[in-house]
């Protein structure tokens, strides 16, 4: 069941096979997994839980309660760069976008080479995709629902000649009502709130809600449980003590707060890797005026990629924004903000994603466990990349018939048409010039590898120091994806569930690891044929 | 929030937040409401950053223009935010920013200011409420 911590008498002090730390893309498919299969799970949660009901449209209410920190989670270096996470049961998932994509070939040829981890077969990552979008019910976005702003973009970058679609995205009936990162109001989208964590409550977990994790227990080098202390949901303030005695302890935080949480318990530091190596997408967007409403914010925000410039790490993909939010977003105030608001039924925008080359980042310890400093430094082959996909999405937009072009660069925050364009080309911006950027999917910083000397985790996702001790998040990816990760860090954690199974039987890895697939595959034959049988039994008999 | 701020930034509200006709005007208690909680739900870094630059920018209007920002006329107190928005020194051109995030998110997250842009909020309510996809 779903625990609150306003009904709980007092302290809780629990023992189960596994306590797991977090309930997104990473916990909740390995909580639905192993109490499936018959392990007792109990999942700590630090945010809180909210069903489609509380979801209602408002970035307002959806900033103070789903995410951490009110999304005022800023990166200390040049430029400063917003990085939002979720922070409530089903994490990021919640409150993103649902697109859905696998790990491209290179960047996965790349963790073979670089990494060692050699044992992570494409094979292997195709069947647990399969599984993992079949549960999800991903598809391609419905181009009745995508909207008139992605469509526009589309057409446009079509008749330039650049390459571009519909993503994949975990929806399933979605109307396109254009709030996905505010919690879906219909349920439509298959966050982990609504797909895994059920499930994994059916199959007998507790989830703890508005719990924070502070201790990792250690006994003879084995993590053996955590202790954490309950939130008082109104003024954040701590209330009871919950521990929880367990065989496996899995960290799912996430790539900023599960490496907080390593420095802070002083563990799994050896190979100086703890926290490194952080790497993130980070986006700019261009605004376009238009001389016909774009009918915003109705379709599906981020439905729509173009992909031309892939090589070069420049994603272009699809967003729509709600009047508060793009009022946030606005390069200015006073008047000339209550102006360009006042267009709103006209401003069409679109997004870009930078896979990073240059730059550079790190998680370090902040004064708490909960406030981790997080340093990011981008390169300047980055602020090229980026300036580059804003002058693409300017090219497309003016190529779509947008009047004004509004980018987030200094000097150059309306541009007119191609004259302003090529002079932004020419100059050489400053990692200052950049206004109110954000980036997404924080990854990389107790990467998985074969070299406990270069690694924190192996490609089990046990981490090399601790046995018993596994992680299952963004923070275990080796390197940037360049693309959204959540579809990832399932497929993984999905894996890691299948090595913790190994480990509770009381099997060696090397041993059944063999067994370990052919006992997913036969799984997953099963679930199709008795989903096959299922939907043939509802359908109607014909006459 | 203490009243000292609450104070200035109903004050602040209207210098951010232009009157537009067929809009609703700026809702100086609304924003302070929101701030509040923005601000206890966030980190303690921002808040402590928020509340510096309510001071900052009352110290810069004060150097620069000789006046007050909540005491200078309309269209010089527009000047002086457009100013410092477009400031090439990015320590300044944040002090607008930090400052109008809540400012513009209460503003605009409000129904009735929403619907004019062509968002009725309520509606959509309605129809979301009623769908309810089930996996």
């Amino acid at each position: 069941m779903i625990i609150r911590p306003e009904g709980l008498p007092g302290n809780i002090r629990r023992e189960a096979d596994v306590a797991i730390i977090g309930s997104g893309a990473g916990g909740g498919p390995v909580a639905k997994e192993l109490a499936e299969a018959g392990y007792s799970v109990v999942v700590l949660e630090e945010g809180g839980h909210f069903t489609r009901e509380d979801f209602d449209f408002s970035p307002g209410k959806a900033f103070t309660r789903l995410y951490r920190d009110a999304s005022q989670t800023v990166t200390l270096g040049l430029p400063a760069i917003v990085v939002p996470q979720g922070k409530t049961v089903g994490g990021t998932t919640t409150i993103n976008s649902g697109t859905c994509l696998r790990v491209p070939r290179h960047v996965l040829k790349r963790w073979h080479l670089e990494c060692g981890l050699k044992d992570l077969t494409e094979d292997e990552l195709n069947l647990l995709y399969g599984a993992v979008e079949e549960y999800l019910f991903v598809k391609r976005a419905d181009p009745e629902v995508v909207g008139k702003n992605n469509l526009v973009f589309l057409d446009a970058a079509e008749k330039l000649g650049y390459s571009g679609g519909f993503l994949p995205r975990n929806a399933k009936d979605c109307e396109g009502y254009g709030v996905c990162a505010y919690g879906c109001p219909s349920g439509a989208k298959q966050s982990v709130n609504v797909s895994y964590i059920p499930d994994a409550v059916a199959a007998g977990a507790d989830v703890y809600t508005r719990c924070r994790v502070e201790r990792i227990v250690v006994h003879n080098g084995k993590a053996t449980g955590v202790r954490g202390r309950f939130l008082d949901p109104a003024t954040g303030r701590k209330t009871h003590h919950m521990e929880v005695e367990a065989s496996v302890v899995v960290l799912a935080g996430g790539a900023v707060q599960t490496p907080s949480l390593l420095m802070h318990n002083r563990i799994c530091l050896a190979s100086g890797r703890v926290g490194k190596n952080l790497s993130i997408h980070p986006c700019g967007a261009a605004f376009a005026l238009m001389d016909e409403p774009i009918g915003n914010p109705k379709g599906i925000p981020q439905s729509a990629y173009v992909d031309e410039f892939a090589a070069e790490g420049i994603m272009l993909e699809g967003v729509t924004l709600l009047p508060a939010v793009m009022a946030i977003t606005l390069p200015w105030g006073g008047r000339r903000h209550a102006e360009t608001m006042w267009k709103y039924p006209y401003i069409a925008s679109f997004g870009s994603m930078i896979s990073e080359h240059d730059s550079a980042g790190k998680v370090a310890a902040g004064p708490s466990a909960r406030q981790p400093l997080t340093f990011y430094n981008m390169g300047r082959g980055d602020l090229e990349r980026m300036k580059r996909s804003v002058l693409l999405m300017a090219e497309i937009w003016f190529a779509a018939g947008a009047r004004r072009v509004y980018t987030p660069i200094e000097g150059f925050k309306e541009l007119a048409g191609a004259r302003d364009v090529s002079k932004l080309a020419r100059t050489h911006l400053k990692r200052a010039s950049v206004y109110g950027l954000s980036a997404y999917h924080p990854m990389g910083t107790c990467s998985m590898g074969a070299d406990p000397y270069n690694s924190v985790v192996k490609s089990s996702g046990e981490t090399w120091e601790l046995e018993n001790l596994f992680i299952c998040d963004a923070s275990i990816l080796p390197t940037s994806l360049g693309v959204n990760p959540q579809l990832t860090i399932m497929a993984l954690a999905m894996r890691t569930a299948g090595f913790i199974d190994d480990r509770l039987s009381e099997g060696s890895f090397e041993k059944q690891s063999a067994g370990r697939l052919e006992r997913l595959r036969a799984r997953l034959r099963r679930e199709k044929e008795s989903k096959a049988q299922r939907l043939s039994a509802e359908e109607p008999t014909s006459v | 929030m203490r009243d000292y701020f609450a104070g200035r930034l109903r004050r602040l509200a209207p210098v951010f937040i232009e009157p537009v006709e067929g809009l609703p005007p700026a809702d100086p208690d609304g924003v302070v409401e929101f701030s509040r909680e923005f601000l206890r739900a966030g980190t303690p870094a921002f808040r402590i950053l928020f509340y510096a630059m309510i001071l900052v920018l009352q110290a810069l209007c004060l150097v620069t223009r000789g006046k007050s920002v909540y005491s200078l006329p309309p269209d010089e107190a527009d000047e002086f935010i457009q100013s410092l928005y477009s400031h090439r020194i990015s320590a300044l051109s944040t002090i607008p920013t930090v400052l109008g995030t809540p400012i513009y998110m209460s503003h605009y997250n409000r129904d009735d200011m929403q619907a004019p842009l062509g968002f009725d909020i309520a509606a959509m309510r309605e129809e979301a409420a009623k769908r309810g996809v089930q996996r």
